[in-house]
């Protein structure tokens, strides 16, 4: 359904991704793997209109969504949990979830959706009143991810989740993500550094480095791969 | 104490007009991160706007608000597009500096070669009519203003609270790129800001202009009070500048009752060096 080939984007001159080509099926959780500044959040900002691809082509369900703005791509159902949340933070966690409603459908079906996140985050309803900057990181997490739910995404891409939160949490949170795929559908991109957890719930990855994807293949094969081992899982 | 009532009724209508040029001027800061150094010459405009609605058309100062909001929002809106959008991009506080400040120049001298610098009052029928309660007593215009200032208030407090315009304003404020996120148009966002404030500042003008001379400079002092509220209040907070404005009205008319009016400033800016200061004491102790 997703399929990115030779993109390239930066920043002013600065070149950042190159040549950059992957793609993720229907239902599929494809992880993008990488340290830190290898330019995963470069390659979320670009497909998803943040920041102009320089060349290649993002096609999904058969648009070509290259060169479009944030809104327009976010209008074919692309939906992102940002890298650091990017929450309103002095807005209750249920105005902050009803700013994920960008659509007339969204904002038409908001009561369903409310009532889906509620189910996956218990949490949230409880503190819905509560301004999100107050709730703890995880909860935040939770927050961006409903946001992001309630936008009834069809591509959901996850910018590092996991950063900064407790392990126990960084698992419910990353189980939601793969009940997404696995019971309704929706495509996941889980940008992640810590590789043994992304690649746990993922079916397939790719590594990025220095800005281009430089080894690609299952979940299996990229953890039984030497250069990984070596380079990220530290064996 | 009657005397001291009486000029606790004037802080509170002078400090709501602070409290409305504070607030104009956070919202506008809130979202795009820029002191429009022109908000108090919004007012002059306002001003002028009623006074030719009621000199040249007869209009009742107070029925010409409505068009007054909608000139302002819309003289607003094209400065936003034109002229600040653009300038926002090329992320240089000194770009628009100049520009919200030579808007200011540009309209003050428009108004001295449109106007004259002469000083302008209108009068209606009302005019001189007073209303007293108990000890206090209030011209009837200074109270139709009050009651002006508390409804503009809370209509603009309940419009940022439940509106869908409003919630954007305050999300972009909040956080520009969660709001690109969940597909804001900030652009849009920044023309009806912008449009929101100068509106704001307008209604104020039509406001004052029953009992404060109208002058091409009358702006300037605006200005700086609601620059003052914006610092006092905190930078962006619009109940911070709703507080600020109604307290700076208040200790000026007291400071001036109890120093006088010679120390009046001087009192004013004191206390709120000493605002500052403490709080920021208060801020590193807490770290
Ligand atoms: N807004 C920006 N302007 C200029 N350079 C940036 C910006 N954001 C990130 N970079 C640079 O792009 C590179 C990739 O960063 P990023 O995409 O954030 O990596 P990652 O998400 O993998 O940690 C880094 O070298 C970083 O310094
Ligand atoms: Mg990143």
């Amino acid at each position: 359904m997703l399929n990115v080939s030779g993109l390239c984007s930066g920043y002013g001159n600065v070149q950042i991704i190159w040549d950059a080509s992957f793609s993720v099926n229907d239902g599929e959780v494809v992880a993008i793997l990488g340290s830190n500044g290898a330019g995963k959040t470069t390659l979320v900002r670009t497909i998803t209109g943040m920041i102009r691809p320089w060349k290649g082509s993002v096609v999904f369900d058969g648009d070509e969504l290259a060169g479009k703005s944030s809104r327009a791509i976010l209008d074919h159902k692309i939906v992102q949990v940002p890298e650091g949340r990017q929450l309103f933070t002095e807005m209750s966690v249920y105005e902050n979830l009803e700013m994920g409603a960008y659509s007339k459908e969204t904002k038409a079906k908001l009561a369903e959706s409310l009532e889906f996140v509620y189910k996956w985050f218990p949490k949230l309803k409880e503190r819905r009143g509560q301004a999100a900057g107050t709730l703890s990181g995880g909860e935040q997490q939770m927050v961006a991810v409903g946001r992001a739910l309630i936008g009834l995404p069809k591509l959901l891409i996850l910018d590092e989740p996991s950063l900064g939160l407790a392990p126990n949490i960084v698992d419910d949170i990353l189980s939601v993500a793969h009940s997404m795929a696995k019971e309704q559908g929706i495509s996941v991109i889980l940008v992640e550094q810590d590789i043994t957890k992304a690649l746990r719930m993922a079916d397939r990855g790719y590594v990025v480095e220095n800005g281009k994807i430089t080894l690609e293949g299952t979940s299996e094969e990229l953890e039984k791969n030497e250069h990984v081992k070596k380079a990220y899982l530290g064996i | 104490m009657e005397i001291f009532l009486q000029a606790c009724v004037n802080g509170l209508l002078i400090g709501g007009f602070y409290s409305l040029m504070g607030m104009g001027q956070n919202i506008i800061f809130g979202v795009m991160k820029i002191i429009n150094f022109c908000h108090g010459e919004m007012l002059m405009i306002g001003m002028y706007l009623t006074f030719v609605f009621n000199s040249y058309f007869g209009l009742d100062p107070y029925l010409s608000i409505p068009l007054v909001v909608v000139i302002m929002f819309a003289l607003g809106a094209l400065i936003q597009h034109t002229l600040i959008t653009p300038s926002l991009g090329t992320k240089s506080f000194t770009n628009l500096l100049f520009l919200t400040v030579g808007l200011g120049m540009l309209f003050q001298n428009l108004a001295l070669v449109i106007f004259s610098p002469n000083y302008r009052t209108i009068t209606t029928s009302y005019s001189s009519k007073t209303l007293s309660f108990g000890p206090v007593t209030m011209s009837l215009p200074k109270m139709i203003s009050f009651i002006g200032l508390i409804i503009v208030t809370v209509a603009l407090f309940w419009f940022l609270k439940y509106t869908p315009t409003g919630k954007k304003i305050r999300a972009v404020s909040q956080n520009p790129i969660g709001a690109e996120v969940v597909g804001i148009n900030t652009k849009r966002i920044y023309i009806i800001t912008y449009g929101l404030g100068c509106a704001l500042a307008g209604i104020a003008g039509a406001l004052l202009t029953l009992f404060y001379m109208v002058y091409p400079m009358v702006g300037a002092s605006f200005s700086f009070k609601a620059l003052i509220v914006v610092v006092v209040g905190g930078f962006g907070s619009i109940q911070g500048a709703f507080f600020a404005g109604i307290f700076l009205g208040l200790l000026e008319t007291l400071s001036s009752l109890i120093v006088g009016p010679t120390y009046r400033d001087l009192t004013v800016f004191v206390t709120f060096i000493v605002i500052l200061v403490v709080r920021q004491v208060i801020k590193l102790r807490r770290r």
